[in-house]
C-alpha cells in the first residue's frame, strides 16, 4: 500500500508520528511517576524515573519539532500540513513561521515550551520537584494529545500534524480524474506542485517571533499553578507562595510582551486601523495576564503580612484555567461568528472542554479537601495598610477581566442556555467605557498605594502626602490633555489620564527613594511606571486619533444619509499624480513598485508652508498582494514620529491584478490598444508640441537608430527614432517610438509614459510636408489608475510602546529580588 | 460588620452591574424581518447575493458599496455600507452585518464576512504537468 503512490517520503511522518506517540506516553509516564514519588518520598526510584519521562518528553518533542520541521523545509507537501501552511516561494524566516501558522504547530509551540520549563524545574525546584512536575506532568501529558491524532473507539483524539494529503482531502473527490485513473491517482503528488502557503497578513516578522513569546507566556503560566496545587496536596501552604511568585512574575512578563507584540503587529501590518481591537481572540489572551497581575500582587501581600492566603491560590489556580478556556474560546471554533481570527474547529471541541474541565476538577478538589487546614487570618486588614489596598486593586483586576470573560464568552452562553445573544453593537465603545471605569481604579490604586505601608501607616501623614501628588497630577493632566486634545473625551478617559500620571508620579517618588538606597524597590516602581506609560499612550493614541483622509465628495449619499449616521467617511480615492489636500500634507499617488508578491503602491506626502517651501516630504509604500488562493490583502505603512504616527492603508485600488508577479510580457499590441481611447494622429515638425490631456509633448528630434530594444536589427533594415519630451503632471518623460523599413515592409513600435497615462506611435513618415505622424493614445479617465486609501494619524503611540518595554525591566528587576529572597531565606 | 464583608458586596454589586450592562448593550441576532420591526442596531447573518448588482465605484464614491444579501429566513435586501468594499467580498460565504433599516436599505455599520477557504483552504489545486516532466521519484 505504502509504496503504491510515487514520491512520498512516508519516514519523516512515520517517525514523528511515533514521537507523538511517546511525548504522550512519556509524561503520562512521568506524571505517574512524580505522582508516586511525593506520595512515597522516601523511594527516591520513583523520582529518577519521573526524572527519565520527563527528559524523554522534552526530547520526543523537539523530536517532533524536527520531523515537522524537515517535512515544510523540504517542501515535502504529501503532509497535509505542509501543505497547507507552507509554499516554495517562502523565504526561510516564514517557512519557520509556517511551522506555526495552524493549531498543530501552536499546540507544539506549547508543548516544547512546557516541556523546556519541566526541564528547568527538574533542575530547580529541589524539594518541590516531585508534586510541581507531577502536575506539570500531567498538563504536559493532556497537551500531547492534542497531537496524536490516533482513532480511539471510532472517535479522533486529537489532530496530528504528520497527516498525508491524501487522508485529509478526498482527491478523488477533488479530481475525477484520479477517480477513473488509478494509476494516475498513485503518481498524485507530481500533480501536486506547490502548497497553499501563508496568508500574506501572517507574513511578517512579528509572526516569527510572537507566536513563541505568546506561548512561552501561556506555557508558563502552569508553574505557579503547579506550586499551588502542590501546597494544598503537600499541606505545605505557606511555603509556595515564596516558591511561586518569581515564576509568576515571568510568565507576567512574557504574556505581557507577547500581547503587547501582538498590539503592534496589528497596528503595523494588519488592517485594524489601531493597536487594540477587543477581538475576543486578543481579549483571551489578555484575561489570563490579568488574573495572573492580580495574583502576583496578592501573593506578595501574603509574603509580606500572612494575609490573602485563600485570595492567592484561588487567583493563581484560575489564572491556569483561564488559560485553558482561552484556549477552548479561540481554538473550538466556538466564537465563529464574533471573531474575525479564531482558528476553525479541528475536531478538538470536547478535547478542549475536557482540558478545562479536568484541571478545574483537579483545582476545585484540592481547594474543598484543604478548605479547612488553609491558614486564615482572623484579623482585619487595616483601613490604612498596603495590603488592604493592593488586595482591592487585585479584585478590581479580577472584576475587569470578569467583564472581558461575560462579554468574549457570548457564543459560549448561547452554546449552553440556547440564547440568541450578539456581541453589543458597537463593541469597541462598549467595552473602552467598561474596562476604563476599572482602569481608573487600578491607576488610583497604583498611586496612592505606594504611600502606605505594610500592616500600619499614619493615616494624617499618608493623606497628606496622597493629595499633594494627587493635585500635582491633576495640574499636569490639565495641560496634557488640552494640548493632544483629549479633553473631548468622555469624562472617565480623563479620569485614566489622572490615575496613570498619578501612578506614574507616586512610583517616581518610590523610584528616587530606591536610588537613595531602598534598591530592593525599584522593580515594581519601574514596572508600575511602566504600566502608567501604557495606559497615557493607549489613551491618547485611541482617543486622539485622527482620520485625516476625510472625503466628502461622495455623489451617491444623500445629505441626511451622511448627517444621521454622523460617519466620517474614511476612504479617500487618489488618482495617480494628483495631488489630494488631506490635512495638512499634499498626498500624491505617485506609482507603484512591485517586487513580487507585494505591490507597493507609493504615496508621497508633502507639506508645504504658505509660501510654497517645503518644510517635509516622504513616501510611505503601503502594500497589497493579490494572492490567487487568498485573494487580495492588504498592509497599511506608517510613518513614526516620536510624538505621533501616520498610518497609512489602501483599501481598494485598480492598480493591482491577480498573479501580476506571474504575467508574461507578451501581450498582442491590439490588445493594448483597447486600454487606450482611440488614437488621435498628429502630423508634427521638429520643434512643434502635441497637446493631450495630462499634458503636452513636444518633438526634439528625429534620428536614425541603430539598435533596438524590441528586435534585432539587419544590416539593411532603416529605424528612425522620434524623440519626444514629455511633460506631464509638472514631470519630465522622454520617449522615443521607433519608425522602421525591413525590405517593402513599414514596422513601428510605440512608446508608453505609464505615469502619464499616454502611448505613442510614430505611424508615417510624411516625407513630402517634412512631417511626420505620431499618434497618440490616451487612457480614459476610468483606466487611469488610483487607490483608495484611508490616512489615521495616531498621536503619542510611543508612549504604550516605551511604556511596555519600561514594564518588562521593572519586572525583570522584581523577579532578581525575588528570586534573590528566596536563596537567602 | 467586617470591612471585608462590606468590600465583597460592592464586589458582587459591580459584579452584577457588569453583566447587567453586558446584557443591556448585547445586540441580537435577526433577520431582515426583524430589523423593520425595530429600531435599534441588530446582527444579521445571511450570505451574497451573487446574481445581482454589486455596487462599488470608487471613482465616484470612495465610501458607497451597497450590494444585495439573502438573510437566514431567505429575505433579501438591499444593504449599503459606508466605506470601502471589503477585500474579496465576491468570496464571501457568509456575512454577518451590524446595523438597521432605513427605509429599504439596511445600512451596515459593520461587516464580517467569512471565507473559510481563506483559512482552511482544502481545495487543492491540480496543475497538469506533461508526461516528460514526471521524472521525481
Amino acid at each position: 500500500m505504502d509504496t503504491a503512490f510515487k514520491g512520498e517520503h512516508l519516514l519523516p511522518g512515520q517517525l514523528g508520528q511515533f514521537f507523538t506517540i511517546l511525548a504522550f506516553g512519556s509524561a503520562l509516564f512521568a506524571a505517574i511517576s512524580y505522582y508516586f514519588a511525593a506520595t512515597n518520598p522516601a523511594d527516591t526510584s520513583w523520582k529518577r524515573l519521573g526524572r527519565i519521562g520527563t527528559f524523554t518528553n522534552a526530547f520526543s518533542v523537539i523530536g517532533i519539532g524536527a520531523c515537522l520541521f524537515y517535512i515544510i523545509l523540504n517542501h515535502l507537501f504529501e503532509y497535509y500540513y505542509a501543505w497547507q501552511h507552507s509554499s516554495r516561494a517562502l523565504p526561510m524566516h516564514y517557512i519557520i513561521s509556517s511551522f506555526w501558522d495552524g493549531q498543530e504547530g501552536s499546540f507544539w509551540l506549547w508543548n516544547f515550551w512546557q516541556g523546556i520549563l519541566s526541564c528547568i524545574l527538574v533542575w530547580r525546584a529541589k524539594s518541590w520537584e516531585s508534586p510541581v512536575l507531577a502536575v506539570v506532568s500531567l498538563s504536559q501529558a493532556v497537551l500531547a494529545t492534542m497531537l496524536i491524532g490516533v482513532d480511539f473507539f471510532g472517535a479522533r483524539i486529537g489532530s496530528s500534524p504528520f497527516i498525508l494529503l491524501r487522508e485529509a482531502i478526498d482527491l478523488k473527490a477533488q479530481a475525477p480524474i484520479f477517480a477513473t485513473n488509478p494509476d494516475l491517482y498513485h503518481s498524485y503528488l507530481t500533480y501536486i506542485k506547490d502548497g497553499n502557503g501563508m496568508n500574506p497578513l501572517l507574513q511578517n516578522y512579528w509572526m516569527v517571533i510572537h507566536p513563541p513569546t505568546l506561548f512561552l507566556g501561556f506555557a508558563s503560566m502552569v508553574v505557579p499553578f503547579a506550586y499551588a496545587i502542590a501546597g494544598l496536596w503537600q499541606k505545605r501552604y505557606k511555603e509556595w507562595v515564596n516558591a511561586a511568585i518569581p515564576y509568576g512574575l515571568f510568565a507576567m512578563m512574557i504574556l505581557g510582551t507577547g500581547i503587547i507584540m501582538g498590539a503592534f503587529w496589528a497596528y503595523e501590518s494588519l488592517s485594524f486601523g489601531g493597536f487594540w481591537a477587543w477581538d475576543p481572540v486578543e481579549n483571551a489572551s489578555i484575561i489570563p495576564w490579568l488574573i495572573l497581575v492580580g495574583a502576583v500582587h496578592v501573593m506578595i501581600v501574603y509574603k509580606n503580612t500572612g494575609h490573602s492566603y485563600i485570595t492567592s491560590t484561588i487567583l493563581v489556580l484560575a489564572s491556569f484555567i483561564l488559560v485553558l478556556y482561552a484556549s477552548f474560546l479561540t481554538r473550538s471554533g466556538i466564537l465563529g461568528e464574533t471573531s474575525v481570527h479564531s482558528f476553525t474547529d479541528a475536531g478538538l471541541f470536547w478535547h478542549l472542554v475536557f482540558d478545562v474541565v479536568l484541571f478545574l476538577l483537579i483545582a476545585v478538589v484540592m481547594l474543598v479537601i484543604r478548605w479547612k487546614e488553609l491558614p486564615k487570618t482572623t484579623k482585619d486588614e487595616e483601613t490604612y495598610s498596603r495590603e488592604f489596598w493592593m488586595f482591592v486593586g487585585a479584585i478590581f483586576l479580577c472584576l475587569s477581566c470578569f467583564h472581558l470573560v461575560v462579554v468574549s464568552s457570548i457564543p459560549v452562553w448561547n452554546a449552553i442556555f440556547g440564547t440568541k445573544l450578539a456581541p453589543p453593537s458597537d463593541p469597541v465603545k462598549h467595552y473602552n467605557i467598561v474596562q476604563a471605569s476599572f482602569a481608573v481604579v487600578v491607576t488610583l490604586l497604583t498611586g496612592f498605594t505606594q504611600f502606605l505601608k505594610y500592616k500600619k501607616t499614619d493615616s494624617a501623614k499618608f493623606f497628606i502626602s496622597t493629595l499633594v501628588y494627587l493635585v500635582v497630577a491633576v495640574l499636569i493632566t490639565l495641560p496634557v490633555i488640552f494640548i493632544t486634545g483629549a479633553n473631548k473625551l468622555q469624562f472617565v478617559f480623563i479620569l485614566i489620564m489622572v490615575g496613570a500620571i498619578y501612578a506614574i508620579l507616586a512610583n517616581g517618588k518610590v523610584l528616587v527613594d530606591a536610588f537613595k538606597g531602598k534598591f530592593k524597590l525599584a522593580g515594581s516602581a519601574v514596572a508600575h511606571i511602566g504600566f502608567g506609560f501604557i495606559m497615557v499612550g493607549a489613551l491618547i493614541s485611541a482617543g486622539t486619533s485622527k482620520v485625516i483622509s476625510e472625503n466628502n465628495t461622495g455623489e451617491i449619499y444623500s445629505k441626511e444619509f451622511v448627517a444621521a449616521k454622523n460617519n466620517p467617511k474614511e476612504n479617500i480615492i487618489l488618482y495617480k499624480n494628483t495631488p489630494v489636500k488631506m490635512g495638512k500634507y499634499s498626498v500624491t499617488y505617485v506609482g507603484d513598485s512591485i517586487s513580487a508578491p507585494n505591490h507597493y503602491f507609493k504615496v508621497n506626502y508633502k507639506h508645504v508652508d504658505a509660501s510654497g517651501k517645503i518644510i517635509e516630504e516622504f513616501t510611505l509604500k503601503p502594500n497589497a498582494q493579490a494572492n490567487a488562493k487568498m485573494g487580495l490583502i492588504a498592509s497599511p505603512d506608517t510613518k513614526h514620529y516620536l510624538f505621533s504616527d501616520l498610518y497609512t492603508h489602501v483599501t481598494y485600488s485598480n492598480a493591482i491584478t491577480m498573479n501580476e508577479g506571474e504575467q508574461a510580457d507578451g501581450h498582442g499590441e491590439a490588445d493594448d490598444d483597447k486600454k487606450y481611447d482611440a488614437p488621435v494622429p498628429y502630423e508634427v515638425a521638429v520643434g512643434d508640441t502635441i497637446h493631450f490631456r495630462e499634458g503636452y509633448a513636444i518633438l526634439a528630434g528625429l534620428g536614425k537608430v541603430d539598435k533596438l530594444q524590441d528586435i534585432q536589427l539587419e544590416p539593411k533594415d532603416v529605424a528612425i527614432g522620434a524623440t519626444l519630451q514629455v511633460v506631464a503632471n509638472g514631470k519630465t518623460y522622454s520617449a522615443e517610438p521607433i519608425y522602421m523599413i525591413r525590405g517593402n515592409n513599414a514596422f513601428d513600435f510605440a512608446r508608453k509614459v505609464e505615469d502619464a497615462g499616454v502611448k505613442f506611435r510614430f505611424s508615417q513618415v510624411l516625407p513630402k510636408k517634412g512631417k511626420i505622424e505620431i499618434s497618440v493614445y490616451q487612457q480614459p479617465e476610468s483606466a487611469k489608475k488610483w487607490i483608495v486609501m484611508r490616512a489615521i494619524q495616531f498621536p503619542d503611540i510611543n508612549f504604550l510602546w516605551a511604556g511596555t518595554i519600561i514594564m518588562v525591566i521593572g519586572i525583570l528587576l522584581s523577579i532578581f529580588r525575588r528570586n534573590k529572597e528566596l536563596k537567602t531565606t | 460588620m467586617k470591612k471585608s464583608s462590606i468590600f465583597g458586596l460592592v464586589v458582587i454589586a459591580i459584579a452584577i452591574a457588569v453583566i447587567v450592562s453586558v446584557y443591556s448593550n448585547s445586540s441580537t441576532y435577526g433577520s431582515f424581518k426583524d430589523a423593520e420591526k425595530t429600531t435599534s442596531e441588530l446582527h444579521v447573518v445571511g450570505h451574497l447575493n451573487k446574481n445581482k448588482q454589486l455596487t462599488y465605484d470608487a471613482t465616484k464614491d470612495a465610501n458607497y458599496f451597497s450590494f444585495y444579501m439573502t438573510d437566514n429566513k431567505g429575505e433579501e435586501c438591499k444593504v449599503v455600507f459606508t466605506g470601502s468594499k471589503p477585500q474579496d467580498f465576491e468570496r464571501s460565504e457568509q456575512i454577518v452585518l451590524t446595523g438597521q433599516m432605513a427605509g429599504n436599505e439596511f445600512h451596515a455599520s459593520k461587516i464580517l464576512m467569512k471565507c473559510p477557504s481563506k483559512y482552511t483552504q482544502d481545495k487543492v489545486e491540480i496543475t497538469e504537468a506533461k508526461a516528460t516532466k514526471q521524472a521525481s521519484i
